[in-house]
């Protein structure tokens, strides 16, 4: 007598893969840095047009916000409006730079171009790609952020010598908590309009309601402490506080909340981008 | 000798399962090093999600997969670091120049910077690539845009190159050239494994071949003798004729090994066509039109899955 196995079982040599990992962390080594180097190369071609794209916008705000409406608000505490929305722009801009360029930059390289499909078959893992993106994305933020701190001296807006190492410390911030969400909503999206839902849902109304061109005391006690979710607030007291030399009395709540977007923001994208890229053929 | 000296990829019992699709369903097969070995099928046979297993790109859903000694699953980057691979898609890098997509790709794989321009020219050169070195891809024809996904998958000097239909959608020319580039390839010794569904790549490249179907290898040896053992060397290929043919013929009689209709046609499976002809005409049958050719793998694939390949 002989028990019947299904056929499509292989018998007897029968073994299922390895489980996988449940996380996939960004990995941080020589490796992961020949993405950055890649994504340098790239961005070299057009880097004039990037930069000034990417600046008019801000500086844009702060004229017409600064210079225009700021002439019908008086003071915002010891600050002119101009003054006041100025490190705001900075953090707010920061957050915009890097979600625009790798929410549809992360949708490309899965779709169109398909250079994550390239970069995975050589020995890059995953969690090496994703860190070079973290790595570019600083890089990149970075180099944005001065060039905009440089455009606001001429306004009188800064006044504290920490400015220029402050807005260093506040572009590799911002892009260490927002290229992880960027990243994992251009692996998750199954079209490319879904990518408007993340600026349109989370990415716009943070802008707003992060207190870059009001203190967020006006919105009453409630709201105030919704923002404290919102990590874009956190960047914006922590941006004033550099250039401007105001007081920062929360410092160490402001890092703890910060620590922890960053955490989230590293866990986020690695296996959504390992799914989609075993997803996308 | 080690074993893993011996084989390049082996298999056992692999699977693949998309819910409750069974894409590749339960293959075997051993690639030894510098052969080529070809996956011959229709599209959605399997052949691409084996390729992708082999080449550490989706994770198996059951049985043994070890790619240049290792298990995909637990050395992923060692194998990668000693594979090329081209895949079906272009992923060319359009950001990059044809110089710039060779050398990055040269630096992921560990190269330094003068080591990575080094292969990267040398490879323009293989490839008969060096005027185009400074413009993007999208500027560069069908064939010369996978001749570079060529070059790009041999900046590692790879032991083994994955191929998943590398003329599909190529002019005749430009296939053949291809074509010289991958048997110089295996003449310098690297082990090739492609995917194709055309029967002329399998033949003229492939040292030995695996016929899939249904994500199921139904036949694997060298072409030629798939050739004689499962369609025999020759078709006679019956457009009109008088009279009826001898019952059992669909089956193989006299010299006839088998016989099936192929649209108004009948295709007579054999190894000599006199043999074949003069065998009906005995029968009182009188071939009007007929055509006698060589069998080709396209036949086998017909007597083995009763379906053309192409159209399958």
């Amino acid at each position: 007598m002989s028990v019947e196995i299904p056929s499509d079982l292989p018998q007897g040599r029968a073994r299922s893969a390895p489980r996988r990992a449940a996380l996939v962390w960004p990995h941080f080594n020589a490796r992961s840095l020949t993405v950055w180097r890649r994504n340098a190369l790239a961005w070299r071609r057009h880097a004039a047009s990037s930069i000034l794209a990417n600046l008019m916008d801000p500086v844009l705000s702060l004229l017409a916000l600064g210079l225009g409406l700021g002439l019908f608000v008086s003071r915002i505490g010891e600050y002119s409006f101009l003054e006041f929305i100025g490190p705001g722009l900075l953090a707010g801009s920061a957050m915009t730079w890097i979600t625009y360029d790798l929410t549809y930059g992360c949708y490309d390289r899965l779709h169109w171009s398909r250079a994550y499909h390239a970069m995975i078959a050589s020995p890059l893992s995953v969690g090496e790609i994703v860190a070079g993106e973290f790595a570019w994305q600083a890089t990149r933020t970075t180099l944005f952020g001065l060039g905009f701190l440089a455009l606001m001296a001429p306004f009188g807006i800064v006044h504290s010598p920490w400015a220029v190492p402050g807005t260093v410390v506040i572009t590799l911030l911002t892009a260490l908590i927002f290229t992880g969400p960027a990243l994992a909503v251009g692996a998750a999206a199954r079209a490319e309009e879904q990518l408007s839902y993340y600026f349109n849902l989370v990415i716009t109304p943070m802008f707003f309601f992060s207190g870059v061109f009001f203190p967020l005391e006006s919105l009453g006690p409630a709201l105030r402490q919704v923002a404290q979710f919102l990590p874009l607030y956190h960047l914006v007291e922590l941006a004033r506080a550099f250039i401007l030399g105001s007081p920062l009395p929360n410092l160490t709540t402001h890092l703890l909340w910060l620590g922890l977007f960053i955490l989230i923001s590293f866990l986020l994208p690695g296996r959504l981008l390992r799914d989609a890229l075993e997803r996308i053929a | 000798m080690r074993e893993e000296r011996q084989t390049v990829a082996r298999a056992r019992g692999l699977v693949k399962r998309y819910g409750p699709v069974e894409a590749v369903a339960g293959i075997d097969f051993t690639i030894r090093p510098r052969e080529c070995y070809g996956f011959l099928g229709p599209n959605g046979a399997g052949k691409t999600t084996t390729i992708r297993m082999v080449t550490c790109r989706i994770p198996r859903t059951a049985g043994e997969l070890e790619v240049l000694g290792r298990d995909v699953d637990e050395a992923p980057a060692a194998i990668k670091a000693q594979m090329g691979v081209v895949s079906q898609e272009n992923n060319l890098d359009e950001s990059l120049t044809v110089l710039e997509n060779l050398y990055v790709y040269g630096r992921y794989h560990g190269l330094s910077h003068q080591e990575a321009l080094r292969r990267s020219h040398e490879l323009l050169e293989l490839m008969q690539l060096e005027g185009k070195a400074r413009v993007r891809p999208m500027h560069l024809s069908g064939g010369m845009k996978r001749r570079l996904a060529i070059a790009r998958a041999l900046v590692n000097r790879p032991r083994l190159v994955v191929l998943d239909e590398p003329t599909t959608g190529l002019d005749p020319q430009a296939r053949l050239l291809v074509w010289q580039r991958l048997a110089a390839l295996k003449e310098a010794g690297v082990t090739l494994i492609l995917t194709t569904h055309y029967m002329e790549e399998a033949a003229r490249l492939c040292d030995r071949v695996a016929i899939v179907d249904q994500g199921r290898v139904v036949a694997e040896d060298a072409p030629d003798r798939l050739v004689a053992r499962h369609s025999g060397q020759v078709v006679v290929e019956l457009d009109r004729w008088e009279g009826a043919l001898p019952p059992g013929t669909a089956n193989g009689a006299g010299p006839i090994r088998r016989a099936d209709p192929i649209g108004e046609s009948l295709y007579l499976y054999g190894d000599d066509g006199d043999q074949i002809l003069g065998w009906l005409r005995a029968r009182g049958v009188r071939p009007l039109s007929f055509r006698v050719r060589a069998a080709t793998l396209e036949d086998v694939f017909l007597v083995l899955t009763g379906k053309e390949l192409r159209e399958a």
